[in-house]
């Protein structure tokens, strides 16, 4: 096992090589003259040729990509074409929004998402299935910001039970931290649970057709214990694949969950970013964002590994 | 009953009476729509929308783009169905005509991102050498959110649908070209093409005649969720000022306008809103129904 654990973590090295060398390579893919394109229209040349030489696009390819992947290994992302701050403090300063966000949106759709899926499977057929199914399939076609502006609308506004937008931080108490997020992620969460209750509900219904299901059941164990002792614990393994997975489609959703909600997170850093045509922010947080998501999906591998003894490589 | 060949001793049953009343399935179109609803409701919500995109200018439309600012955000009647935006432009007209741009990327995107992930797939399946390489760019190009590949490339590029069409179809590939090489590598196994390596098949003749035709059905299927996502996609590029430009109509546009005022004219994004998540649940609905379609079995199980 331990082999299996050393060759996956350096199999990773690969794969965040290929996205270092994708993301970088993006200035040269993209179609037109990165450079004037960023510089705006109303640039003049010198504009131009100051901001092709900050971007490196003056000197070759190779050199340019050995630089920048030695500067990231010491922690250097760049530095903002706008603010002239490094995009690293720049990233930090904004992170702890995004972080909760995602986390309260994790934790609170997996606790949804896996009831609902396995009570569809349990029901397979009836109404309660086919109500858990048509809502997964509306969670994918509604998208978050429709979402985010119709939670905000009757919670917050008509109701007025919620704050409507903002972000109140960890240190000024639980509660207004909490209240802040939760139609945040309600709206953000919706895709999520939609995807996770799907996967559930497959995994459950080819679990609970093996023997051992029978077995639990004739000498008298509960419906719940066998649902969620016994079945759960293996059709365990997709549904944590899926949570992993599905942290690009969070991910992607936060940029637009924190506009609608006026969050200050890296979403909307993003945002103000693609407004200013700050390219080396734009890099650095999808940079991150995608090293972030290899070594989540890493950490899931690896934890079902360890707590599952059927799994040997 | 006559039984004259039979061995003597042995009788044929008499026929069984029709206790079960005659259940064949209908053949034909509309057999097949009725055995799968979701296919006819989202294949009309589809087809009504694309039918509003064509015939845009003539449903009592205005200049989707033309201002009066003597006509600023008048709420929803019956001069302005859907109300005016803060430039005083007809809502109801350029949600109309925003059908225009959803469609066109949506439906482009579809069909570049299968075509090109098709040829990707079918060639990583077959050539050993090429896998290696093309598999681990596929993987780290999987990694990045799509969502964030394409922003990254929109900020790299002018706003135009063109630009965006390119930026989504190449956050789509990576995730085509699995799914066709994982097809291409079981099919590899499968007899029939055994037989034909052994018969001395060249191998694009293999590729092309052999392997293609059977990948198409689940590419199809893949096809109408990538529709779907790059529906959804676009719309979120447009909202965040990333997309479609300003002078374009695009449901993703009219949302970001209405964006400022949206806590007292709620209705601009409202209906933009309807209109996307609409036509996103009619693809889905298509897909959902054309996966059952092609994979019964596949389709007891999600």
């Amino acid at each position: 096992m331990w082999a299996y654990i050393v060759r996956r973590i350096l199999a990773t090295i690969p794969v965040m090589a290929v996205v270092a060398l994708f993301v970088f390579s993006l200035l040269y893919i993209a179609p037109g003259d990165p450079a004037a394109v960023i510089a705006g229209d109303q640039a003049s040349p010198e504009d131009v040729e100051r901001i092709r030489a900050s971007l490196g696009l003056d000197r070759p390819y190779l050199v340019r990509f050995g630089e920048w992947v030695w500067r990231i290994l010491h922690g250097d992302l760049g530095t903002s074409i706008f603010t002239n701050l490094p995009v690293a403090t720049m990233i930090a300063q904004r992170i702890e929004p995004t972080l909760s966000l995602m986390t309260v949106t994790i934790l609170f759709a997996v606790s949804v998402a896996v009831p609902l899926g396995v009570v569809a499977a349990w029901k397979q057929g009836t109404i309660i299935d086919r109500l858990v199914m048509a809502f997964a399939v509306l969670g994918f076609s509604v998208p978050v910001f429709v979402v985010g502006y119709l939670l905000a609308y009757s919670f917050a506004l008509e109701l007025d039970w919620l704050p409507v937008q903002g972000y109140t931080p960890f240190s000024h108490g639980f509660w207004p931290w909490l209240e802040n997020l939760i139609l945040p992620a309600l709206a953000l969460g919706t895709v999520y649970i939609a995807l996770i209750a799907r996967i559930t509900r497959a995994s459950m219904l080819e679990v609970l057709n093996q023997d051992y299901i029978r077995t639990a059941r004739a000498k008298g164990a509960g419906q719940g214990s066998i649902l969620f002792l016994h079945a759960l614990k293996n059709a365990a393994v997709p549904i944590a694949t899926v949570v992993g997975i599905g942290i690009a489609l969070l991910i992607g959703g936060a940029v637009v969950t924190e506009s609608v909600f006026a969050i200050p997170g890296l979403g909307r850093l993003t945002v103000d970013a693609i407004l200013r045509r700050d390219y080396p922010v734009i890099q650095g947080v999808v940079l991150l964002f995608s090293f972030v998501y290899v070594l989540v999906n890493l950490a899931i591998d690896l934890l079902y590994t360890l707590f599952d003894p059927r799994i040997r490589y | 009953m006559s039984s004259t060949s039979l061995p003597p001793g042995l009788a044929v049953a008499e026929p069984m009476p029709d206790i079960l009343p005659d259940r064949r399935p209908r053949r034909g179109v509309l057999g097949f729509l009725r055995r799968h609803p979701t296919i006819l409701i989202g294949g009309t919500l589809l087809g009504i929308m694309v039918l509003i995109a064509i015939f845009a200018p003539y449903l009592w439309t205005r200049d989707p783009t033309a201002l009066a600012p003597a006509l600023r955000t008048r709420d929803p009647g019956p001069e302005f169905w859907f109300g005016t935006d803060m430039l005083g432009r007809d809502v109801y007209s350029r949600v109309i005509y925003g059908a225009r741009v959803s469609l066109i990327v949506g439906f482009s995107v579809a069909l570049l991102a299968s075509v090109i992930g098709l040829a990707i797939g079918l060639v990583s399946g077959f050539i050993r050498l090429a896998d290696a390489i093309i598999m681990r760019i596929m993987d780290g190009m999987m990694s990045i959110p799509p969502i964030l590949l394409a922003i990254a490339l929109m900020a790299l590029t002018r706003g135009s649908v063109r630009n965006v069409i390119i930026a989504i179809t190449i956050a789509e590939i990576p995730r085509v070209s699995r799914l066709v090489r994982g097809v291409v590598l079981s099919l590899r196994e499968q007899p029939y093409v055994e037989a034909a390596i052994a018969a001395g098949t060249r191998t694009p003749a293999i590729m092309i005649k052999h392997i293609l035709p059977n990948t198409l059905a689940p590419l199809t299927v893949q096809a109408t969720y990538i529709c779907a996502a790059a529906m959804i996609t676009e719309a979120i590029l447009s909202f965040i000022g990333a997309g479609t430009p300003p002078i374009i109509p695009s449901w993703g546009n009219i949302m970001a306008e209405g964006r400022a005022l949206w806590q007292v004219k709620p209705y601009i994004v409202f209906f933009p809103a309807v209109f996307l998540s609409v036509t996103v649940l009619a693809v889905n609905l298509l897909g959902d129904g054309l996966r059952d379609a092609i994979d019964p079995r596949l389709a007891k199980r999600l």
